[in-house]
């Protein structure tokens, strides 16, 4: 009876478990072939209208009197409303990293930002430890300042060359063991805000008009999806707050040393040149296409 | 005596090749003609394309009904016109999930000449602009308004008696029609034919 019965609990487990398997297996849907980099899109809310994976692959950012070539591709994904006032809402990507970290070498490296000349003894001492440990290798990531719903896509500035195409608020983390975790150039409460147009752009002196491109289309999938190649979208206008914790507990010495390295700030002395190839999916294509391969 | 004879032949020779010059220079600006004979007078001339389609790479917008209305005159002893109407009906995409909700040509009364490019006669239609309204929630540009702008140079064959629009005879008059920002493929044949007072006769550009 005893037997009887467990064996009647274990294929009842067992029945479960399988049913369990079955509905995780529905569940695990799967993009492919041009929609698998829509993964992280966030295509179920019904809000969300077109799915964006944009790559920049090259271009480079001008802070006052440094210039970091982008070197390694920087990835932007979630997904964007129906535009409002001409410019649509944004979703944060569904794993939550809608603006990928990827650091940028700096040219110069820590020595570059914080020469040793000219330094008290604190911070020679310390630049002279870090230089024979090599730690002099300084990295700059751009990371979203404000949440994903901050920026803004203009879908009809981005084709026409004219205007905002996006706007992206943003902070760069320098990162170096010297000045700590908490080195930044913009924050969350005072961010470093791009207008990116791939038209010509409007500077303050002495910085002079640039101009970006819309790239090259192509559609794919029977017009779901659609791929720029070659998109370049620039600002120069932009404006960058003082550098904050850099340092650590003597960021009150390090902060001023890397403000005046960098140089003015102030809007007309900055850049920044994205080249990208940019993907745009309808989410509702997006969304089937995952339906359709479980 | 005889020197002099060879100068005045030679001068003569001279001027004839002017001549030539100027006739081909001439034949730069074609006029309109019926029958041969030059119009004097402004014409209507009305049709459809047999086929028209405008490409941007991966997606085709066709219209079987592309028709238009176009006064012709000559001016300087060059054909000019006016396209006044170009409704276009019945449009499509090569693409199951984009229909073409809407569309309309738009800033009309666009302007045309006459030209000659690679010794051939051709239309040159300037300021072009049509506005195109893409639907379909599978559609990337779906709820999305493209304008295409630019101006076109179709070849016109006067045997045929139609204006022929291509990638080839865009690129041989120099012009382009862009969308999106970017340079469009676009493809049409259009017979020509009057409907006013020069009705069934023979329409040419030369």
């Amino acid at each position: 009876m005893h037997k009887h019965r467990t064996r009647v609990v274990c294929t009842a487990l067992l029945a479960v478990s399988l049913t369990a398997l079955g509905l995780a297996g529905s569940a695990q849907a799967k993009l492919v072939g041009n929609y698998t980099k829509f993964a992280q899109c966030p295509f179920t809310n019904a809000e969300v209208k077109k799915c964006i994976y944009s790559t920049t692959e090259s271009g480079e950012v001008v802070l006052g009197s440094k210039t970091v070539p982008i070197e390694k591709p920087v990835v932007l994904q979630g997904g964007y409303g129906k535009a409002v006032e001409g410019f649509a809402p944004f979703f944060a990507a569904t794993n939550g990293i809608t603006l990928a970290k990827a650091p940028q070498n700096v040219p110069g490296g820590l020595l570059g930002v914080v020469p040793e000349s000219k330094q008290n003894w604190l911070i020679k001492k310390l630049i002279k430890f870090f230089f024979e440990n090599s730690l002099t290798g300084l990295n700059s990531t751009l990371e979203l300042a404000k949440p994903a719903t901050e920026i803004k896509i203009s879908e009809n500035n981005l084709a026409i060359e004219s205007g905002t195409a996006l706007k992206l608020p943003v902070k760069i983390h320098l990162e170096n063991p010297f000045l700590g975790s908490n080195c930044y150039v913009g924050s969350s409460t005072s961010p470093i805000t791009w207008n990116l147009t791939t038209g010509a752009t409007s500077p303050p002196a002495p910085n002079t008009s640039i101009k970006g491109a819309a790239g090259e289309l192509e559609f794919l999938e029977e017009g779901r999806i659609l791929e720029t190649k070659g998109a370049k979208l620039v600002d120069n206008a932009w404006s960058a707050p003082a550098v904050t914790g850099c340092g650590g507990i003597i960021a009150f010495l390090v902060n001023p040393i890397v403000s005046s390295q960098l140089g003015t700030t102030t809007a007309g002395h900055n850049t920044a040149i994205l080249k990208n190839t940019i993907f745009v999916g309808s989410a509702v294509a997006v969304k089937k296409n995952n339906e359709e391969n479980p | 005596m005889r020197t002099k004879a060879t100068a005045i032949g030679a001068a003569l020779a001279a001027l004839a090749v002017l001549c030539a010059l100027f006739a081909t220079s001439a034949s730069a600006s074609p006029a309109w003609r019926f029958n041969g004979e030059e119009l004097k007078t402004t014409e209507v001339i009305l049709g459809g394309a047999y086929e028209s389609s405008m490409t941007v790479p991966g997606l085709t917008t066709s219209c079987e009904n592309f028709l238009y209305e176009l006064t012709i005159e000559n001016s300087g002893g060059t054909g000019k016109g006016k396209l006044t109407e170009v409704p276009l009906f019945n449009c499509y995409t090569n693409s199951k999930a984009c229909i073409v909700e809407s569309i309309n040509a738009e800033a009309l009364p666009w302007s045309t000449h006459l030209a000659t490019f690679s010794s051939k006669p051709f239309i040159v239609i300037e300021g072009v602009k049509v506005g195109i309204y893409y639907e379909g929630e599978e559609c990337v540009l779906g709820e999305t308004l493209v304008t295409v702008t630019g101006s076109a140079g179709g070849v016109i064959d006067n045997t045929a008696q139609t204006a022929t629009f291509n990638s080839t005879t865009l690129s041989e008059s120099g012009t382009s029609l862009k969308a999106l920002s970017q340079k469009i493929e676009w493809k049409g044949v259009f017979p020509t034919e009057a409907f006013q007072s020069h009705r069934e006769q023979a329409i040419s550009a030369s």
